[in-house]
């Protein structure tokens, strides 16, 4: 009898430390989130010039392809490296269906949103089966077969060839005028927000039981065949949820920029990609959004200098091995100590 | 509960088993599986649990016959497997893979097979953290959860001392007779088996040597000169 209060006890004790957490910092830790939330998006609206927007906004942009990899990354043990064909993918679809199929823009956007998901379900059906090698080489290949599709004399009519396309549209989507999604300070706030909302969206799945399933995949997967699960669709829906969250950052990149070329496929933004996630660190959803960001001004400050791909290889280097979780990693690891070493001196 | 019926595996060119016949009853009684090194003990498992497709031959479990049956599918009918080399989830708490499992195959009474683990005071910690033994606990524990009707178990001693490995037999012995279910246990430790299996098969190279009581095994001349010699 006392054995089995004994289990029951500690049984309701690791549930709730599992799942609960420290539940009295709940409410201060949701205000400062907020305060964070709104900060962000209003304050560099203020204090920003037009340049630092539009760099911050490519940083949010990357940062959110990044968050796409690091969520593979992290809860399923898959590197993509093709998250630039579902980006460049996007936008080519919402020009096409805008020029080509005379699609309003709201319907534009759905239709390519629609053919995006209905594409990576495809592709991932037949490639998250693989090992992750494996998987690895299947996205660079799919990326690079649809990066060089779009260079296809026969498609030019429909894709621009090395040109792209241009997309002019007017009126608006979901209620935003098309003027302001080019121009920097309101596209700050749509980007902050669905970069905010696509991280949230991705924390909460992590925490939900699919990531835990996940989780338990990428760890031991013949574990998880032997305990009865399947193991194949818990990874095909991750590829689809992350291939969605790229779609929209190609999306709201075609909107921002009002053209599409097919740079936004190559292989270039796909490792841009994952060196932002792993310099901000794959293990949430701030870290990819960070690196995003330190991404996109490093690469400005670098250029200026006329040495792009030798500092962005150097700052590869150091900050990997000064920050082998990520910048975001780290530094909670650094405050988390910090912690912890003072309420030790204070007990 | 179990019926094996000509079975064969091979790897590519060598037969690893020839036609095996075995039928393990759901009666509560563990079911020992020993034989020297290569003898097939670990493929019988392989292919019994799904791991392995049989060259030829049928596994009839539960009067169906599941030879072409997925591993998840044979999990999910109640044909629970540990490993030999231990099969945990490194980085999970204990809580929390015994936890996922159970709540995946709507199992509400973990409770039991914490308790029958002695897995109490192990919950909050990472599986990768604690010690072996206890690692081989939570395999277990893993494999117990959804009230399978049968285990099958590859060298759950492995990596214990005799008195610890003797201690889980026990554990399994009175677990498999309270619940009345079937279990088929690979095991070098032959004291252990000799100790709690109410049956025993012995397999050299790949073939069925025989099938019986410890005792009778004790006593089988062609048993003590393929493996046991003056074990016996």
């Amino acid at each position: 009898m006392n054995n089995r209060t004994t289990t029951a006890e500690s049984l309701r004790a690791a549930t709730l430390g599992a799942f609960v957490g420290p539940s009295a910092r709940l409410p201060l830790a949701i205000a400062g989130v907020a305060v964070l939330f709104v900060l962000g998006a209003v304050a560099p609206t203020y204090l920003g010039n037009d340049f630092v927007l539009r760099l911050g906004n490519e940083g949010l942009l990357l940062g959110m392809l990044a968050l796409s990899v690091a969520f593979l990354m992290n809860q399923a043990g898959l590197v993509a490296l093709g998250a630039a064909s579902i980006y460049g993918g996007a936008g080519f679809l919402f020009a096409i269906a805008m020029s080509e199929w005379d699609f309003s823009p709201t319907g534009a956007l759905c239709a390519s949103f629609l053919i995006i998901a209905i594409y990576a379900a495809i592709l991932g059906a037949l490639i998250v089966r693989t090992n992750p090698l494996a998987f690895m080489m299947l996205t660079l290949a799919a990326g690079e077969m649809i990066s060089h599709s779009v260079l296809l004399e026969g498609l030019r009519d429909y894709t621009g060839g090395a040109d792209g396309l241009v997309v002019n549209f007017k009126g608006s989507i979901f209620g935003m005028q098309a003027a302001d999604f080019a121009s920097p300070a309101p596209f700050w706030v749509v980007a902050w927000v669905a970069a905010w909302l696509a991280g949230l969206a991705l924390w909460a799945v992590g925490r939900s039981r699919l990531g835990a399933i996940l989780r338990a995949v990428r760890e031991n997967e013949e574990r998880m065949r032997f305990s009865g699960f399947n193991t194949y669709l818990p990874r095909l829906i991750a590829y689809v949820l992350v291939n969605i969250v790229a779609a929209v950052a190609g999306l709201l990149h075609v909107l921002n920029a009002g053209f599409v070329s097919p740079e936004s496929l190559g292989l270039s933004i796909s490792t841009n990609t994952l060196v932002a996630a792993l310099m901000g660190g794959i293990a949430g959803s701030v870290g990819p959004v960070a690196g995003g960001l330190i991404f996109s001004f490093a690469q400005d400050e670098f250029g200026a200098r006329g040495l792009t791909q030798l500092l962005t290889g150097i700052a590869i280097v150091v900050f990997i091995v000064v920050f082998p979780r990520g910048v975001v990693g780290g530094l909670w690891s650094a405050v988390w100590l910090r912690a912890l070493g003072g309420r030790r001196e204070t007990s | 509960m179990l019926k094996i019926e000509k079975l064969s595996v091979s790897y590519g060119s060598v037969r690893a088993l020839t036609e095996i016949d075995l039928e393990v009853r759901g009666d509560g009684v563990l079911h020992g599986v020993i034989g020297p090194n290569g003898a097939g003990k670990s493929t019988l498992l392989d292919a019994v649990c799904g791991r392995r497709r049989p060259t030829t031959g049928t596994v009839r479990y539960r009067e169906q016959d599941i030879t072409r049956r997925s591993v998840a599918w044979r999990r999910r009918q109640g044909m629970a497997r540990s490993f030999q080399r231990t099969s945990v989830f490194q980085d999970l708490t204990v809580h929390e893979q015994l936890h996922l499992v159970a709540q995946h195959l709507g199992d509400d009474r973990l409770d039991d097979v914490i308790e029958v683990m002695d897995l109490v005071g192990y919950l909050d910690q990472k599986a990768g953290r604690i010690a072996y033994g206890v690692q081989r606990r939570v395999d277990v524990a893993l494999a117990l959860i959804g009230r399978p009707h049968l285990l099958l178990m590859d060298e759950p001693g492995a990596g214990l001392s005799a008195a610890e490995t003797l201690r889980l037999f026990e554990h399994l012995r009175d677990l498999v007779r309270e619940r009345k279910i079937a279990a088929v246990v690979v095991e070098h430790d032959v004291d252990a088996v000799f100790a709690c299996c109410g049956t025993v098969t012995v397999l050299d190279l790949g073939r069925h040597l025989a099938t019986g009581t410890p005792r009778e095994i004790r006593a089988d001349h062609r048993v003590v000169a393929a493996y046991l010699g003056t074990a016996a």
